[in-house]
C-alpha cells in the first residue's frame, strides 16, 4: 500500500466532507422532530436521533477506512468481492431468514446481514472496473456484457423476492453505463424500446406494487387506504407554505397524520416545519453535494476513479430522485430512504463509506504525477 | 485546469460529465418547481387541510330551559342519557359489529342496518351515529367494558328530557323528540340527534327553551385521541319557565276527570293564567322523548278515547245553554232592555213550527235575569229572533269566540261562530230565520272550545278584559280585547250566574263562604246514523257515544281571590249533574272543604 502522501492530505476534499456533515446534521435535527409525538401532556420523543448519531459515528469510522488505502487496489478486489456477493445471495436464498414472506436476511449470529446491500457495492466496483476500460461509447456487445454481469445479482435478488433492491442494483449499473456513454444507434433504440417495453413490466409486479402505481395515478380514489400516504405527505409539505410552521410545530407529523415520518417520509416533516424557504435550502445542499460528487468524477486522476465517483453520484442521485419524487407526489410510493435525512442504520453506514470512497479518489488526484 | 493533469487515455467521458451536470440541474429545477407548486401555489389549501385534520369542531350542548310549576316544583328536567354511537370510520367489520349490538340490545340487525343506511349521508364517517338512544344502566356497563373489542362503538352522553309528572302535564308541556329531517333542513343550527319540541309548550316555546349551542375546537391526533379543546363560543342555556299551573290543584283536577273524556280549566280571571289545565284522557309524554315504537304509536292513535287530543283547545263543541250568556250579552249590547220579558208556555211558535222549551210546562213570564237563571229557551228564542244572526255573530266574535285565543299551545282550533256569509260559502244556502233561534240557545252550528269559554267568563269577572290565556308566569298578561258590555250589563249577567247557583241548574256549587256563579250547558251530540258501525258496538258503548256533552262555566270569588272554572265532559249527559260535582270539588279545594 502506498504510504499516505502529504499532498493527499493537502488535497483533502473539504467541501464534500462539509456538505456531508451538513446534510447529516440537518437529518439528525429533523429526525428529532420527526420522532416526536404530541400527547395530552406534552411532547414525547423517540430516541431515533440518538441511534442515528451513533450510526453516524460508525459511519465516520467506515469513511476513514475507505479513505486510507489507494482506491486503485479496488480493481483487484472487484471480482473476488463480486464472487463472494453471488455466493452470499445464493446462500440467502437457501438459508436466509423469512421475514414478511421474503427471504432477504442472512443470520450471521451477531447481526442480520442483507446481501443485497453488499451487491450494490460489488456492482459499483465491477461497473467502474469494466466500464472504465476503453474510450468509445458502448456498442451492443459491451452493453450486453455489462448488463449481463448486473443481471446475475439482480436476478438472485428478485428471487428473494426484493424487486426494489434488484432495480436499485440495475439503476446503479445503468447510471454508470450512461456515464460511459453508449453509441447513438444503441441509445436511440433503447429510447424507443424502453417506453414500449415498460408496460410489460406490469405483469411482473405484485398486487401491492400495482396498487401503489394506481394510487399514484389517482390518490383520491382511496384517501383512507392506499392514497393516505401520498395525500398526507402533500398536505404536510404544502401546509408548510413559505416559512414553515417552525421546529417541532408540524401538526401533520406531531399528531401522527403523516405515516413513516422518521424513515421514508422524513423530508415531509422537514417541509412542514421549515417551509419552502427551508426546502429550497435543503434541495440546494443536496444539489451542491451531488455537484461535488460530479467534480470528483471530473477531476479524478484515472478513469476508474472517475467511474467510481460517478457510480457513487448515481447511488445518491437515484435515492434522492425517487424519495423526494415520492414525497412530493411525483412518483409512486417506493420504499427508498432519503440519504442522511431518513433514519436507517446500515444505510447511514454505507452512505458515509461511499463518501469516503469518493474522497479517496479526489484526494489522490495528484499522486500519479511522479509515478 | 485540473483536467490537464490527467494522463493520456484517463480522461473521464465528456458526455458523461455533461450528463451528470444536467441531472443535477434537472433535479433542482423539477423539485424546486414542485415545491413552489405545493407550498406556495397550493399552500393555503394544504394549510387548511392540515387544520381540518387537526381540529374537529364540536358542538357544546346548551341545557334546555327547565320548567317548574307555580310553586317551583320541577316538571320538565334534563337528564343524561347514554346512547350507543357508531363511528363508521373506525369500524373494522360492520356486519359483525351490528350483529353484536343486536345481541346486546335485542334490536333486530335489519333495523340497525337500516338506521345506519338511513343516516350515513347525514353523519360524517368520523362522527358518532347514534345506534341506540337510551341504554339501560346494566347494558351500559356491559357495553362499556366491551367497546375496546369493537372499534367504532362508543358510549355517547346526551341530554334527555324527563317529565316527572308524565300524563299529568302532558297536554300542557307536550314533549321533545329527536329532530326530523324536515326540521333539520329548516334550521341550520340543529344537528342530527338533537332533541326539539314536538308538541305542547315544548313546541311553541321551542326558541326560548332551546338556548344556543356553543362551539369548541377539539385538537385531535390521527388516532382521534383528544389533546385539548378550545371553546370558541360558550353555550347559552335556554330560558327557564315557571308554569302558572299549581301542581297540587292540577293533580286534583286531573283525577276528577279520570275515566272521562273532557277538560277542566281553572283560570285566574285577572291575568288569564291557568292554575289547572286538564285534558283527559292523557298520555305519557316521556314515551315520546326517546322514540315511540310503532306498536306504542298505534296504540295511542287507535285508542277510541283519543288521548292525544288536547280537548281544552283542540275540541270545539256546541256550547249549549252556556252560550245564552253570550246571547244575553249580545242583546244588552244591542240595546235590548233587561226588563223586556217573554212569556214561556213551553214552546215558541215560529212560522209553521213550534220550538220547544226544555221545560214542557213553561216558565211563565221571564225577563232576562230569570231567563238566564231558568235557562228558559223561549226567552232566548225570542231574543235570538229579535237580534238575528248578524248581531249575535258579531258580538260572539268580539267576545273571542270563533277565533284562536293564542294560548302557547299548538293545534288550537278556532271553533265556529256562524254567519250569513259563512253559511252561503259553506252550504251554498241563505241563512234561515229559524236558525237564529237555534243559535240563540247554543245549538246549531256554534262550536266553542273550553278555553274560549274560560276566557269569556274571565272577562265578565275581571271588568271586561279579554286576556290571552297563559300557562306561564314568565310573561305579563296580554289584554287582547274588551267585552262590548258596560259594568252594569256585565253585573247583570254575573248576577244571573250567581242566582243560577242559588236556585237554578248549578245548585250543586252553592257554598256560603264564597260567591259562586255558574251556567250549565248540555250540548246535543249529533245522533249517529244507524249504520253498520253502530251494530258492531256493544250497547253500553253506543249509549256513551250518544249521550250529550255536559258543560259548566263558573266563577268563584272570596275576599280578593277570584277563579274561573270551566268544565266540559264529553257525553257527560246533563251539565249540572255531571260537570257540576267536578267543579264543586275544585271550589272545595280552592276555598276550603267544609264551608257549604
Amino acid at each position: 500500500m502506498t504510504p499516505i502522501d502529504r499532498r493527499v492530505l493537502f488535497h483533502f476534499n473539504w467541501p464534500l466532507l462539509g456538505l456531508t456533515f451538513l446534510l447529516f446534521a440537518v437529518g439528525v435535527l429533523n429526525l428529532y422532530s420527526a420522532s416526536a409525538f404530541r400527547l395530552e401532556d406534552g411532547l414525547s420523543v423517540n430516541p431515533f436521533y440518538q441511534k442515528q448519531l451513533v450510526w453516524g459515528l460508525m459511519g465516520l469510522a467506515g469513511m476513514a477506512v475507505f479513505m486510507v488505502f489507494d482506491y486503485r487496489h479496488l480493481q483487484v478486489v472487484a471480482w473476488p468481492l463480486f464472487g463472494v456477493t453471488i455466493c452470499l445471495l445464493v446462500g440467502t436464498l437457501l438459508f436466509g431468514k423469512v421475514i414478511y414472506g421474503a427471504r432477504r436476511w442472512l443470520d450471521l449470529g451477531v447481526m442480520n446481514f442483507q446481501a443485497s446491500e453488499m451487491a450494490k457495492i460489488a456492482i459499483l466496483l465491477i461497473g467502474a472496473k469494466l466500464l472504465s476500460r476503453g474510450q468509445r461509447p458502448l456498442d451492443w456487445g459491451h452493453l450486453f456484457m455489462a448488463v449481463g454481469v448486473g443481471m446475475v445479482p439482480a436476478g438472485l435478488i428478485v428471487l428473494q423476492p426484493d424487486l426494489g433492491s434488484a432495480l436499485s442494483v440495475l439503476a446503479l449499473l445503468g447510471g454508470i453505463i450512461l456515464y460511459r456513454g453508449v453509441r447513438w444507434p444503441v441509445l436511440r433504440l433503447m429510447l424507443i424500446l424502453g417506453p414500449i417495453l415498460a408496460p410489460l413490466g406490469w405483469f411482473f409486479l405484485h398486487d401491492y406494487q400495482k396498487q401503489r402505481i394506481l394510487t399514484f395515478l389517482d390518490p383520491g380514489a382511496d384517501p383512507r387506504g392506499a392514497g393516505y400516504h401520498v395525500i398526507q405527505s402533500q398536505i404536510a409539505i404544502g401546509s408548510g407554505q413559505v416559512w414553515g410552521k417552525g421546529f417541532l410545530s408540524g401538526t401533520q407529523s406531531q399528531l401522527r397524520f403523516l405515516p413513516e415520518k422518521h424513515t421514508d417520509f422524513a423530508v415531509a416533516v422537514f417541509g412542514e416545519e421549515w417551509g419552502f424557504f427551508g426546502c429550497i435550502i435543503l434541495l440546494s445542499i443536496f444539489c451542491l453535494f451531488l455537484y461535488h460528487l460530479f467534480l470528483a468524477a471530473q477531476d479524478a486522476k484515472d478513469r476508474f476513479g472517475s467511474f467510481l465517483a460517478a457510480g457513487v453520484f448515481f447511488y445518491f442521485f437515484w435515492q434522492i430522485l425517487i424519495n423526494m419524487g415520492m414525497v412530493l407526489g411525483l412518483m409512486p410510493v417506493v420504499g427508498i430512504p432519503l440519504p442522511f435525512i431518513s433514519y436507517g442504520g446500515s444505510a447511514t453506514l454505507v452512505n458515509f463509506c461511499l463518501i469516503g470512497l469518493v474522497m479517496n479518489v479526489s484526494m489522490r488526484r495528484f499522486v500519479f504525477k511522479q509515478a | 485546469m485540473t483536467t490537464n493533469l490527467e494522463p493520456e487515455g484517463q480522461q473521464p467521458p465528456r458526455s458523461g460529465l455533461i450528463l451528470l451536470q444536467c441531472l443535477v440541474l434537472g433535479l433542482f429545477a423539477v423539485f424546486a418547481l414542485r415545491l413552489w407548486y405545493l407550498q406556495i401555489h397550493r399552500g393555503e389549501e394544504f394549510s387548511r387541510k392540515a387544520r381540518d385534520n387537526q381540529l374537529r369542531r364540536e358542538a357544546i350542548y346548551a341545557p334546555r330551559g327547565l320548567i317548574r310549576d307555580r310553586v317551583g316544583k320541577l316538571v320538565a328536567v334534563n337528564e343524561p342519557a347514554y346512547a350507543l354511537g357508531l363511528v363508521r370510520e373506525d369500524v373494522k367489520d360492520m356486519a359483525a359489529t351490528l350483529a353484536q349490538v343486536s345481541a346486546w340490545t335485542g334490536i333486530p340487525v335489519e333495523d340497525l342496518a337500516q338506521r345506519v343506511g338511513h343516516l350515513r349521508k347525514r353523519i360524517k364517517p368520523f362522527e358518532p351515529l347514534i345506534l341506540v338512544q337510551d341504554l339501560p344502566f346494566a347494558l351500559l356497563a356491559r357495553i362499556e367494558a366491551n367497546t375496546l373489542f369493537w372499534p367504532g362503538l362508543e358510549i355517547v352522553v346526551r341530554p334527555k328530557r324527563y317529565y316527572p309528572q308524565g300524563p299529568l302535564l302532558a297536554h300542557v308541556l307536550g314533549y321533545v323528540a329527536e329532530v326530523s329531517e324536515e326540521e333539520l333542513e329548516r334550521d341550520p343550527t340543529l344537528a342530527m340527534g338533537d332533541l326539539v319540541g314536538k308538541n305542547g309548550m315544548e313546541l311553541i316555546l321551542e326558541n326560548r327553551l332551546r338556548g344556543a349551542k356553543g362551539v369548541q375546537n377539539l385538537e385531535v391526533d390521527a388516532t382521534g385521541r383528544r389533546l385539548g379543546e378550545e371553546v370558541v363560543t360558550s353555550p347559552s342555556a335556554g330560558e327557564n319557565l315557571t308554569l302558572s299551573i299549581d301542581l297540587a290543584l292540577q293533580e286534583l283536577c286531573f283525577h276528577l276527570l279520570d275515566g272521562q273524556a273532557g277538560s277542566l280549566l281553572v283560570m285566574d280571571p285577572a291575568t288569564g293564567r291557568l292554575l289547572a289545565y286538564v285534558s283527559q284522557p292523557a298520555y305519557d309524554n316521556n314515551q315520546f322523548v326517546l322514540g315511540l315504537s310503532s306498536k306504542q304509536w298505534a296504540e295511542l292513535r287507535d285508542d277510541p278515547m283519543h288521548p292525544m287530543q288536547n280537548r281544552a283547545i283542540q275540541s270545539a263543541y256546541p256550547p249549549g245553554s252556556v252560550f245564552k250568556l253570550v246571547v244575553a250579552g249580545a242583546g244588552l249590547h244591542a240595546g235590548v232592555s233587561p226588563k223586556d220579558t217573554a212569556f214561556c208556555t213551553g214552546g215558541y211558535a215560529f212560522g209553521s213550527r213550534v220550538f220547544r222549551c226544555w221545560k214542557k210546562e213553561g216558565h211563565g213570564t221571564v225577563d232576562m235575569l230569570r231567563g238566564l237563571v231558568q235557562s228558559c229557551d223561549v226567552f232566548f228564542y225570542q231574543l235570538g229572533d229579535r237580534l238575528g244572526v248578524d248581531r249575535m255573530s258579531a258580538f260572539a266574535k268580539a267576545s273571542g269566540f270563533g277565533d284562536l285565543t293564542g294560548i302557547d299551545l299548538p293545534h288550537e282550533k278556532p271553533g265556529l261562530i256562524p254567519s250569513r256569509e259563512w253559511k252561503r260559502k259553506r252550504m251554498g244556502e241563505a241563512w234561515y230565520p229559524g236558525e237564529n233561534l237555534n243559535m240563540a240557545i247554543g245549538q246549531g252550528y256554534n262550536q266553542v272550545t273550553p278555553i274560549q269559554v274560560a276566557r269569556f267568563v274571565s272577562a265578565l269577572v275581571n271588568g271586561g278584559e279579554l286576556i290571552k290565556p297563559s300557562l306561564t308566569m314568565n310573561d305579563d298578561p296580554v289584554v287582547q280585547d274588551h267585552l262590548q258590555l258596560t259594568d252594569k250589563q256585565r253585573d247583570l249577567i254575573l248576577e244571573a250566574m250567581v242566582e243560577t247557583v242559588q236556585e237554578g241548574t248549578a245548585r250543586v256549587l252553592l257554598r256560603k263562604d264564597a260567591r259562586i256563579g255558574g251556567k250549565t250547558g248540555t250540548a246535543q251530540v249529533v245522533r249517529l246514523k244507524a249504520s253498520e258501525a253502530e251494530k258492531r258496538r256493544k250497547l253500553e258503548e253506543m249509549e256513551y257515544w250518544e249521550r250529550d256533552h255536559a258543560w259548566i262555566a263558573t266563577f268563584g270569588q272570596k275576599a280578593d281571590r277570584a277563579y274561573v272554572v270551566v268544565c266540559m265532559v264529553e257525553h257527560g249527559g246533563h251539565g249540572g249533574s255531571t260537570a257540576g260535582p267536578v267543579v264543586k270539588a275544585v271550589y272545595d279545594y280552592l276555598f276550603g272543604e267544609n264551608a257549604s
